[in-house]
């Protein structure tokens, strides 16, 4: 299991400068959230197959972090379709 | 040592430098150049190993590695590949799977009750009772064993190697090289592994010209020169390819030899494209006693001929399926070895020109016969040969060496990992790979593809279409090629596929495992009649030639057998790494890096033992000195220790409150410029993942230290917090930038005066008070009034520089104090006194603030942004079973449980020692422990189990101490002491 992923700073590089930082998630509030809640945002992750947004690391690199959509069955980078903006 | 044949272009071994090694102990000698096997069987040897169930005697037959009859130990290392390794000087090579010697193996008459063994024989025979099984399990293992590690082994040097390039070219014979050339063409950076010693695959040692052309080997020198003289490819060369991932990710294993300091490296190579030209291996003919010594692939007759100068034998007999073959023979002829007879299993598809030179030396060739027994009994002694169909002449022939094969297979096991399918192509008589994944080419006799002007321009054409995908490739030269490729005249191959003979015995499929045709018949009755099936129930292709060997004739002959077309039974899943990796190059070299203080050499002077910790090499105590005197003058007078080790941060900007606000308990916003506040970080789960100290140094702008370990995790996780509010809020790492001293003890103060101007009493300069200050008049330092060991402290924070002039100012304002250094030891012995909590060590992943006694360092009433653990304190605050931190000192005041000891209430574990150490302040043992909240009761008295000495079984004795629980801290309740 290798491949490439693009920092906004560096450019594509190898998987394993980046360490993995989880989906990007909405944190709720933390007055009101009741402990069920609280542990799904915590330890639960939807796990799509397909395209979902995640964060991740330049770990070994320059030390940023950033959200980026990823494909989970084949890693590619994601193309967006020019009308999407 | 016989003489070698006289010498010729092709070889490859140098006469002048013989080399000595030692074969089961005695010595031999051989030539560089030579791989072992070859020495060996230039030495006359002839039985390399025994088979691994059976014990049957096995000769040379392959030389790339991929067959298991070569498998020796050298040096103590086992499961060499003989006829791929280098000889070296001095090697010490021994035999594997033999009692006694290869010739005259005292297991050898195993295979004389091989009717009584079955597949699965050993399982079926030994599992009942099931007592027998273990002691059955001892013999089995010593008889079927694939060789032994050594325990003294040497151990080698392993490195790991990532590179970049733009094109992979995987394979350097014809069309490997022709793909570089053109891939080079673009200007690209190529990279071209070739799993031999050198380029040129099969071209290098052959020396027949085709249609007037050079010879084969003299083209192969000429391409190599051209390769090696652009400056843009690189080649590995004894590189073998393992894998190709996602993303044209190629992964591979480099046999060290002459020259390269590692006996084998791991190496990565990310290419935009990738070339996958690695040609084609023999497959065995499947005839009675297929594995005798004396018979081999043809390219192995072939090579050991051309490339070393060794006679394979003196009479010998050739049973091909393709013009290979018919070319080794006459080649073979030529340097004077007598070949009996030529055996072709296809009655057309060859190339008359090669059968015209047989005919030419007067050498029988037989079309549509093949080999269908042989003879001999720890050699081979003759052959049999008989029409591929019907039931024509039988003939037998004596010989002593016989090349045999059924054909060529791609070596597409790289293509079919990437994901390629295979589908039997019938005009090839072969499975080929198809359908590539974006970026993976294919060229050369993978493709099944024969003829060197196909091989060329298909390599050529590869080379083209990997600058295709890098939007560098010029369509004109691609049709070209095309071009040049459809003008080539296309011969039929002739009909490939040979079952074995009716009524056949002792006939190999898998060589490694001993698995017969007989046994794949039986295991098609019983049911398993899928390659996939097969392999399991019989073990074929899990040996060490895995499928190279077997691959295609697995199912070929299942279809067969079933009766259906060739290609309706599919060959199994190949799964990397296709080529073996040994877990010490996976591993690659033990690099220990660590990081060094400014004040590193200074401390070194005072006889500081250094140790690692995470990253860092910290002093942990020094040689003068006892643990308790180190302890004791901190108490009495003062000592220092060198913390530059702590994470040490500037946070500013717009949003830097917010961010400490959201990643501390505690409420940031009441950091106050010259005033420390302690602080305490948690995760989601309000689990203490960091603490430290606070200040404010002006508008918007906090400097904070954080653990000495977790500095790379903090820089992490602010800059984490930050991005995803999209804060205004930037993070300096000074943690390398700033030296830093704490220097503790009641005479601190007075040590501290005589360096700055500036008035330190207790009223100016009070607990948990920071101040700039100049030290010796000069130098810029933040000196900081913080708790750390429970006395009066001061920790100096100066730039990195003068870290090492800091100590010699210490030392030398100290000397009236009696001012020493302390280590590390020390200073876990002083903050555990003071109940001081490590984090990582007394805690863990489940303690949150409330469990460790730090409730106060959360506050639940800050208003603003988020905390990050503020739900998960709320909700496990109330929560009844959570264990607690607790202090106690030993019932016996000398006693110390190892840290990590277990407590024991009621014949259960309820917790554990996190640390214990004795006090020599106190005058006994301390210490803290996680115990359930149950045992968590003032007074109450714990059990611990520690380990003791170990006994005559090398077993510690279990040891129970007792301690008593006591409020914490230890040492100065009050903290007068600090705050005095
Ligand atoms: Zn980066």
């Amino acid at each position: 299991m290798s491949f490439l992923l693009t920092c906004p700073n560096c450019g594509p590089r190898n998987i394993y400068e980046f360490r993995f930082g989880g989906e990007v998630k909405t944190r709720p509030d933390e007055n009101t959230v009741s402990a069920e809640d609280w542990a799904d945002y915590v330890y639960l992750s939807k796990n799509v197959c397909g395209v979902q947004k995640e964060w991740w690391y330049h770990a070994k690199g320059c030390g940023t972090w950033f959200a980026v959509e990823r494909d989970t069955r084949d890693n590619l980078p994601v193309v967006k379709e020019e009308n999407e903006g | 040592m016989t003489p070698r044949l006289p010498e010729s272009p092709t070889q490859r071994i140098s006469r002048e430098n013989e080399l000595l090694f030692f074969y089961r102990g005695k010595p031999f000698k051989g030539l560089e150049g030579d791989t072992i096997a070859t020495a060996l069987y230039s030495n006359g040897v002839r039985i390399f190993s025994r088979s691994m169930k059976y014990h049957r005697p096995r000769g040379l037959y392959n030389l790339d590695g991929y067959s298991s009859h070569c498998l020796v130990t050298v040096d103590g290392e086992p499961n060499v590949r003989g006829c791929a390794t280098p000889l070296r000087q001095g090697m010490w090579v021994t035999p594997q799977n033999v009692l006694g010697s290869p010739r005259w193996d005292l297991m050898g008459l195993m295979q004389f009750f091989s009717f009584a063994m079955p597949v699965g024989f050993y399982y079926k025979a030994f599992h009942k009772p099931s007592w027998v099984w273990p002691f059955a399990q001892a013999v089995i293992r010593r008889a079927a064993g694939l060789g032994r590690i050594d325990p003294e082994m040497p151990e080698g040097v392993y490195q790991n190697r990532y590179y970049n390039c733009e094109v992979c070219i995987i394979g350097g014979g014809l069309a490997g090289m022709e793909a570089a050339l053109a891939a080079a063409e673009g200007g690209v950076r190529v990279i071209l592994l070739e799993r031999r010693d050198h380029l040129g695959g099969d071209l290098a040692y052959r020396v027949t010209r085709s249609n007037e052309g050079i010879p084969p080997y003299r083209r192969a020198a000429m391409l190599a020169e051209a390769v090696s003289a652009c400056e843009n490819v690189t080649v590995l060369l004894c590189t073998s390819a393992t894998a190709i991932y996602q993303s044209n990710h190629v992964t591979a294993v480099k046999r060290g030899g002459a020259g390269d300091p590692y006996r084998e490296t791991y190496l990565e190579v990310r290419a935009r494209s990738v070339v996958v030209a690695t040609g084609a291996i023999e497959r065995p003919l499947l005839f009675s006693n297929n594995d005798l010594p004396g018979i081999m692939q043809g390219s192995c007759a072939h090579r050991l001929a051309r490339v070393y100068g060794i006679k394979p034998g003196n009479r010998m007999v050739v049973s091909g399926c393709h013009d290979g073959m018919l070319e080794m023979a006459a080649d073979l002829a030529e340097l004077g070895i007598e070949i009996v007879a030529v055996a072709d299993g296809r009655s057309s598809g060859f190339d008359t020109e090669l059968i015209s030179n047989l005919h030419r030396k007067g050498i029988p060739f037989l079309p549509g016969t093949m080999a269908r027994k042989a003879i001999g009994f720890k050699r081979l002694k003759g052959v049999q040969l008989a029409p591929t169909f019907g039931n024509g002449r039988k003939r037998w022939y004596s010989c002593d060496v016989l090349a045999a094969s059924a054909g060529e297979a791609p070596l597409s096991q790289l293509l079919q990992v990437a994901g390629a399918k295979m589908a039997y192509d019938s005009a090839a008589g072969q499975f080929l790979p198809g359908e590539f994944p974006p970026g993976i080419h294919a060229a050369g006799k993978v493709t099944a593809a024969r003829g060197e002007e196909t091989i060329a321009a298909q390599g050529k054409l590869a080379g083209l279409m990997a600058l295709q995908d890098l939007g560098l490739g010029r369509t004109s030269h691609i049709r070209q090629v095309r071009e040049i490729l459809d003008v080539i005249e296309k011969r039929p191959a002739g009909r490939h596929w040979t079952a074995p003979p009716v009524g056949s015995r002792k006939c190999f499929l898998c060589f490694d495992e001993d698995v017969t045709t007989d046994q794949v018949r039986d295991a098609i009755d019983q049911g398993f009649d899928q390659s996939e099936l097969v392999k399991r129930y019989t073990a074929v292709g899990t040996g060490p030639s895995q499928s190279y060997l077997s691959g295609t004739n697995l199912p070929l002959l299942l279809a067969d057998q079933r009766g259906l077309e060739p290609g309706a039974v599919l060959p199994t899943t190949v799964r990397p790494p296709v080529f073996p990796t040994s877990l010490a190059a996976l591993g690659g070299r033990r690099y220990t890096s660590s990081k060094r203080t400014p004040l590193h050499e200074k401390q070194a002077q005072l006889g500081a033992c250094f140790r690692l910790t995470g990253v860092w090499e910290r002093a942990g105590s020094f040689a003068d000195a006892g643990l308790s005197q180190e302890v004791e003058n901190v108490r009495k007078n003062v000592g220092f220790i060198d913390v530059s080790t702590l994470g040490k941060f500037r946070l500013f900007g717009r949003d830097a409150v917010k961010l400490l606000n959201r990643v501390y308990a505690g409420n940031m916003e009441t950091v106050t410029e010259g005033r420390l506040k302690y602080a305490a970080m948690c995760n989601e789960q309000g689990v203490i993942i960091d603490d430290g100290v606070v200040t404010r140094m002006g508008e918007s702008d906090y400097f904070f230290t954080t653990s000495s370990l977790r500095a790379g995790n903090t820089l992490e996780w602010l800059a984490f917090h930050s991005k995803e509010e999209d804060w205004e809020a930037h993070l300096v790492n000074l943690t390398d930038a700033m030296a830093a001293v704490n220097l503790a003890g009641p005479r601190s103060r007075e040590v501290l005066a005589r360096l700055v101007d500036a008035d330190c009493s207790n009223e100016v300069f009070p607990y948990m008070a920071v101040r700039r200050m100049k030290l010796c008049g000069e130098v810029d330092a933040l000196v900081m009034r913080v708790g750390f060991v429970g006395e009066l402290s001061f920790e100096i924070h100066v730039p990195a520089s003068y870290g090492a002039a800091l100590q010699d100012a210490l030392l030398d304002a100290g000397k009236p104090y009696c001012i020493r250094p302390f280590g590390l030891d020390a200073q876990s012995v002083l903050r555990l006194e003071k109940g001081h909590v490590i984090i990582g060590t007394d805690t863990d992943n489940h303690s949150t603030l409330h469990d460790i006694g730090l409730s106060w360092a959360w506050d639940r009433k800050k208003a603003g942004n988020q905390t990050v653990g503020a739900p998960a304190l709320r909700f496990t605050e109330t929560q009844k079973h959570r264990q607690k931190l607790v202090g106690f000192t030993m019932n016996e005041a000398f006693r110390t449980p190892s840290d990590g000891s277990i407590v024991v209430a009621d014949g259960t574990v309820k917790g554990r020692v996190t640390s214990s150490r004795f006090s020599p302040t106190l005058g006994r043992s301390i210490g803290l422990a996680l115990v359930d909240p149950d045992l968590a009761v003032m007074g109450g008295t714990l059990e611990f189990y520690t380990d003791g000495r170990l006994n005559r079984k090398g077993l510690p004795e279990i040891k129970t101490f007792r301690g008593t629980i006591v409020p914490v801290p230890f040492y100065d309740p009050e903290g007068k002491r600090l705050r005095g």
